[in-house]
C-alpha cells in the first residue's frame, strides 16, 4: 500500500463516507419523494410511461378532491383519537411508572406483566377486544378507539418513563417532602419538571404510534370515526385512478407527523437512545 | 405497632390504579371473554353458544393453512431481521464519527420509520407497479430493455417485495438504536485494543459487541416481535396473496375473523397466539432483566 | 425539654438489621454529630429521624411530640443533603423559597426570609442565578439557605461537606459552626470525617454496627474512650495499638520492652492488655523525662512531613508505630533517636472485651 499522508487518508475516507451517506439518503428518501410527487401530479403525469420523475407544476387538485369529498375529515379523526389517547396514556403511564420505580409496587411480577403487554400482537388483541366492543356498543365510536389506544400505549409509556424517573435524584423528592410538599405535589412540582425531556420524547413516540395505527382502526371503526390510515386503504381498489387519492391522503396523514417530529427533534434522539440504553 | 400505619401507605396504589384498570380492561378481560367464545361454535352461519369443548383447538392442529402462515411469518423474520441488523450496524458505523451535516442526514434517514406502515406499503405498491412504477423503470435501465416484473402478484417476487419494503422502513430504527449504543462505547477500550495491535474484527468481536449487546438484544427482541405481527405492509402490497402465499399469522387471523367471521375459531387462534407469545415474551423479559 | 428524643429505635431492611436499638436524647440548641465508618447506620438513623425511612420499632419524639409515624413535612425539621438537592429548573431565590411556598407562606414574608437567609450565608447576589451556574460551595450554601429559611425546630445534615474539596470543606465547616452559634438551633449532623465531628460537635455519638458505641463531648471521647473502637476511630494519625502484659505496675511489650505506668494507674497484675498510644503523645525526647513519661531509644523507619508536623514510623514492641514530631525536629530514616512516651495519656484495653480499662 502506498504511504499516503495521514490527513489525506482521512479526507478520502470522509469523501467516501459522504458519498455512501448520500446514496443511502437517496434510497431511503426517494420513495417518500415519489409519494409526495404523485400527490401533486396530474393523472396524465401519474400514468405516464416511462414515468415522469417530477411534476411539471405543483397542483393541488388531488387534495381539493379529498377535502371536497369530506375524506380529509379522517385526518381530523386521527388527530382527535391520537392526541387524546396520548394525553391520558402519558398521565396514567407516568404516575404508574413513578409508583413502580419509587415504591416497587407489585414487585418484578407486575413489571414483567406490564412490559409483556407491549409485546402482544395487535391482531391477537383486536379480536377479543372487538367482541367486547360489540357487546358494549363501542364499535365505531371515538371513546372505543381512544380507550384502546390509551391502554395499548400504556406499557410503552410506563417502560420509557421508568427509565427517566430513575434518573431523577431521589434527594430532590426527599427534600421537597421535608420542605412541606405532599406526595402529589412532589409528583407535579418535582418529578414532572425534572422528566420534561423524557415526557416530550415519549409523548411524541406514543402519538406517532397511535396516529400511524392501522389494524385497530380497521377493525374497530366503520364510517363515523374512520382514521386516515383506513381511509387510504379505501382507495386500493385496483382501479388506477385512485392512486392520486392514495398519495394525497397519505401525504395529508404524514405531514403532521413530520412537523411534530421536526419541531421536537432535539428531545427525540436523546429520547430514543435513553430508552434503548436503559431498556 | 403497625396500627397507626404510615399515612401515605396507599398512595402508590392510587397512582397505579388507572393504568392497571385500563390494562386489565383491554388486556385481560377480553382475553377471558374470547376464551369463552372459543369454547363455543360461533361462525358466520350459526351462533351456537353451547359449550363445544376443545373442538376449535383441535381444529387448530389440523389447520394446514394456519401452520403455513407460521412458516410464512418465520420466513419474513429470518430474512428481514438479520438484514436490518447488519445494515443498521453498518450505517451506524458510517455515521459514528463526526461529520458536518450529520444531524440533517440522520434526520432524513429517519423518515421511513415515522410514516405509517400502511402508507409505506401503499407507497411501495405504487413504486412496484409494473408499468408506471419507477422500480421497473430503473431495473430496465440496467438491463437495457423493459423488464415486466409483477412484484405484487408474481410468486417469485412477492416475498422480495414485502421484505424490501419492510427493510426500507425499519432499518433506520435499528440504525438509530445501534448508533446510540456505539456512541456509548468507551473509546479508551477500543483505542487500547488498537494500540495493542487488534484489527477491526477482533476489536469488534471482543470489545464492541459485548458492550452493545444489552441494547442490541433488546432491539432484536422488539424488531423480532414486530416482524411476527407484521400486517400493514403485507395487507397493502398483497393482502396475503397470491392465494395465501404471503399470508402471515396476523393476516390469516384477520381473514378468519373479519372476512370469514369464524368467530369461535379466530378466538381460538387468538388465544393460541397470545399464550405462545406470553410464554416466550415473559421468558425473554425475565432473562434479559428488563423488569428490574 | 429535649428537642429530639429517640427511644429503642430499630430499623430493618428485610433481613438486614441496620439500626439496633438506639436511645438518644438531644437537648435544645445542641449540635450533635453522628459519626462512624461506612455502614454503621448513621445515615439510616438520620433518615429515620427525618421520616424518609420508616422505623421498624421504637419511638421518635421531636419537640415533645411523637412523630414516629408522621410525614416528614409534619415533623418540623429541615434537612441539608450531601448532593445539595437543588432544583435545576428553579433559580436560587425560588430554590430557597421552595419550602415556604409549599406551606403557603405569604409572598411578602417569603421575600423577607429568603433575603435574610441569603444575607446570612453571603449569597444575596446570587439569587437570580440557576444552580448550574454555581460552584460547589455556593450550591451548598443555597442548600443550607433552604433549610434555615424555614425556621424549623430540628436541623439535619447528611454529610453535607463530603462532595467538596479539602480546602472548601475547611471553609464551610467554619461557616456551619458560625451558623450554629448565630441561630442557636438544635442540629444533628452526620459525617464519616472525624475531624468534622471533633470540631463541630457539642456532643458526638460514635456509631458502630447500628449501635451507639459512645456518646459524649468530643474531648471526652478523645481522652477517655470507652472502647478500642472509639480510641482508634478518633484522632489522626490513628492511635497505635501494642499487645502487652501487665506486671507489677509495668507494661511489658511483646519484645520485652518495659514501660512504667504512672503511679495511681489501675492495672490488674498479670493480665494481657493492648496498649494504646496516640502519635501525638510520642515525641522526640527532650532533656529529661517528666513524671509519668518513659524514654526509649529507637530507629527511624519512615518520615512523612505534613507541613506543620512530621509523621514518623519506627519499631516498638515488635511492631511499627507512628509518632508525631514537631516540624523542626525532622529526622531522616535510619537515624537513631530517643523518644518520649507520655504514659499518663496511654490507654489500656482488655483484649477480650475491647473495652478500656
Amino acid at each position: 500500500m502506498t504511504t499516503v499522508p495521514f490527513h489525506r487518508r482521512k479526507e478520502t475516507k470522509l469523501v467516501f463516507r459522504y458519498l455512501t451517506a448520500a446514496s443511502l439518503v437517496v434510497i431511503f428518501v426517494f420513495p417518500i419523494y415519489w409519494l409526495f410527487a404523485i400527490s401533486f401530479k396530474t393523472p396524465g403525469e401519474i400514468f405516464a410511461f416511462p414515468p415522469v420523475w417530477y411534476p411539471k407544476s405543483i397542483q393541488f387538485n388531488n387534495y381539493a378532491v379529498l377535502f371536497r369529498d369530506g375524506d380529509a375529515k379522517t385526518v381530523g379523526n386521527s388527530l382527535v383519537v391520537a392526541s387524546v389517547s396520548t394525553f391520558f396514556a402519558m398521565i396514567f403511564g407516568t404516575i404508574a411508572a413513578y409508583s413502580l420505580v419509587r415504591f416497587k409496587t407489585g414487585g418484578e411480577n407486575l413489571a414483567v406483566w406490564i412490559i409483556s403487554q407491549r409485546m402482544m400482537p395487535p391482531v391477537a388483541i383486536v379480536f377479543p377486544v372487538f367482541l367486547f366492543y360489540v357487546w358494549l356498543g363501542w364499535v365505531d365510536t371515538y371513546i372505543g378507539l381512544i380507550i384502546l389506544y390509551t391502554a395499548f400505549s400504556l406499557p410503552y409509556v410506563i417502560w420509557m418513563m421508568r427509565g427517566y424517573i430513575e434518573d431523577i435524584p431521589l434527594e430532590l423528592e426527599e427534600s421537597a417532602l421535608i420542605d412541606g410538599c405532599s406526595r402529589w405535589e412532589v409528583l407535579w412540582k418535582v418529578v414532572f419538571p425534572m422528566a420534561r425531556s423524557g415526557l416530550f420524547a415519549t409523548a411524541v413516540f406514543t402519538f406517532v404510534f397511535s396516529w400511524n395505527d392501522f389494524l385497530f382502526a380497521l377493525v374497530l371503526t366503520r364510517t363515523e370515526v374512520t382514521t386516515y390510515t383506513v381511509q387510504v386503504t379505501h382507495y386500493f381498489g385496483g382501479q388506477s385512478n385512485f392512486w392520486s387519492k392514495i398519495a394525497a391522503m397519505s401525504v395529508l396523514g404524514t405531514i403532521p407527523v413530520f412537523i411534530t417530529v421536526a419541531t421536537l427533534q432535539r428531545y427525540l434522539v436523546r429520547g430514543i437512545s435513553m430508552g434503548a440504553v436503559k431498556g | 405497632m403497625a396500627a397507626t400505619a404510615h399515612p401515605d401507605r396507599n398512595f402508590k396504589y392510587w397512582l397505579i390504579s388507572p393504568a392497571i384498570f385500563l390494562l386489565l380492561l383491554i388486556g385481560l378481560f377480553p382475553l377471558i371473554f374470547s376464551l369463552v367464545v372459543s369454547f363455543m361454535r360461533v361462525t358466520m352461519l350459526e351462533t351456537d353458544t353451547s359449550f363445544a369443548g376443545l373442538v376449535n383447538f383441535v381444529q387448530l392442529f389440523h389447520d394446514a393453512r394456519l401452520w403455513q402462515s407460521f412458516v410464512h411469518t418465520a420466513l419474513v423474520i429470518v430474512i428481514a431481521l438479520p438484514i436490518e441488523l447488519l445494515l443498521g450496524l453498518a450505517m451506524a458505523y458510517l455515521f459514528l464519527d463526526r461529520m458536518p451535516g450529520r444531524q440533517i442526514l440522520v434526520s432524513l434517514l429517519m423518515l421511513p420509520t415515522i410514516i405509517s406502515p400502511i402508507v409505506a406499503g401503499a407507497t411501495w405498491r405504487l413504486l412496484f407497479d409494473n408499468r408506471y412504477g419507477p422500480i421497473n423503470q430503473i431495473i430496465g435501465w440496467f438491463a437495457g430493455h423493459p423488464v415486466p416484473a409483477l412484484w405484487t402478484v408474481n410468486p417469485q417476487l412477492v416475498y422480495p417485495a414485502i421484505i424490501f419494503c419492510e427493510i426500507w422502513q425499519w432499518t433506520p430504527f435499528m440504525f438509530l438504536i445501534l448508533l446510540a449504543a456505539l456512541s456509548n462505547v468507551d473509546r479508551s477500550l477500543t483505542e487500547a485494543a488498537e494500540i495493542d495491535g487488534a484489527r477491526f474484527w477482533r476489536s469488534f468481536r471482543y470489545i464492541v459487541l459485548p458492550a452493545i449487546w444489552p441494547v442490541m438484544s433488546i432491539a432484536i427482541l422488539i424488531r423480532g416481535l414486530d416482524l411476527f405481527r407484521i400486517f400493514d405492509i403485507i395487507w397493502a402490497l398483497t393482502a396475503g396473496g397470491p392465494g395465501t402465499m404471503t399470508e402471515t399469522v396476523s393476516v390469516y387471523a384477520y381473514v378468519q375473523g373479519f372476512r370469514q367471521f369464524e368467530s369461535s375459531y379466530t378466538a381460538a387462534i387468538a388465544f393460541l397466539v397470545i399464550a405462545l407469545l406470553t410464554v416466550i415474551v415473559t421468558w425473554a423479559i425475565r432473562r434479559m432483566g428488563l423488569a428490574k | 425539654m429535649s428537642d429530639l428524643k429517640i427511644t429503642g429505635l430499630h430499623k430493618h431492611y428485610g433481613a438486614y438489621h441496620a439500626v439496633k436499638g438506639i436511645d438518644l436524647e438531644v437537648p435544645s440548641g445542641e449540635f450533635t454529630v453522628l459519626v462512624g465508618p461506612s455502614g454503621c447506620g448513621k445515615s439510616t438513623l438520620l433518615r429515620t429521624i427525618a421520616g424518609l425511612e420508616e422505623a421498624s420499632a421504637g419511638t421518635i419524639e421531636i419537640g415533645g411530640k411523637d412523630v414516629t409515624w408522621a410525614r416528614p413535612r409534619d415533623r418540623d425539621i429541615a434537612m441539608v443533603f450531601q448532593n445539595y438537592a437543588l432544583y435545576p429548573y428553579l433559580n436560587v431565590y425560588e430554590n430557597i423559597a421552595f419550602g415556604l411556598r409549599a406551606r403557603r407562606v405569604a409572598s411578602a414574608e417569603v421575600d423577607k426570609r429568603v433575603k435574610r437567609a441569603a444575607e446570612m450565608l453571603g449569597i444575596a447576589q446570587l439569587l437570580e442565578r440557576f444552580p448550574r451556574e454555581l460552584s460547589g460551595g455556593q450550591r451548598q450554601r443555597v442548600a443550607i439557605g433552604r433549610a434555615i429559611v424555614r425556621d424549623a425546630l430540628l436541623f439535619l445534615f447528611d454529610e453535607p461537606l463530603s462532595n467538596l474539596d479539602a480546602q472548601l470543606r475547611d471553609d464551610m465547616r467554619v461557616e456551619i459552626k458560625r451558623l450554629h452559634q448565630e441561630l442557636g438551633r438544635t442540629m444533628i449532623y452526620v459525617t464519616h470525617d472525624q475531624i468534622e465531628a471533633m470540631t463541630l460537635a457539642d456532643r458526638i455519638a460514635l456509631l458502630r454496627d447500628g449501635k451507639i458505641e459512645q456518646l459524649g463531648a468530643p474531648l471526652d471521647l478523645f481522652e477517655r474512650p470507652a472502647t478500642r473502637f472509639v480510641a482508634g476511630f478518633l484522632g489522626s494519625p490513628k492511635m497505635n495499638f501494642l499487645p502487652a502484659t501487665i506486671e507489677t505496675g509495668e507494661v511489658i511489650l511483646r519484645d520485652g520492652t518495659k514501660l512504667t505506668l504512672p503511679p495511681g494507674r489501675k492495672a490488674p497484675n498479670g493480665q494481657a492488655v493492648v496498649l494504646g498510644l496516640r502519635p501525638q503523645h510520642i515525641a522526640k525526647a527532650g532533656a529529661s523525662a517528666a513524671p509519668g513519661h518513659v524514654q526509649l531509644p529507637s530507629t527511624i523507619e519512615l518520615v512523612q512531613p505534613t507541613g506543620s508536623r512530621v509523621q514518623v514510623s519506627m519499631p516498638l514492641g515488635g511492631t511499627s508505630i507512628t509518632a508525631e514530631f514537631a516540624a523542626h525536629e525532622v529526622t531522616a530514616p535510619g537515624e537513631q533517636v530517643l523518644i518520649d512516651i507520655d504514659m499518663t495519656r496511654a490507654v489500656l484495653i482488655d483484649p477480650q472485651t475491647d473495652k478500656v480499662i
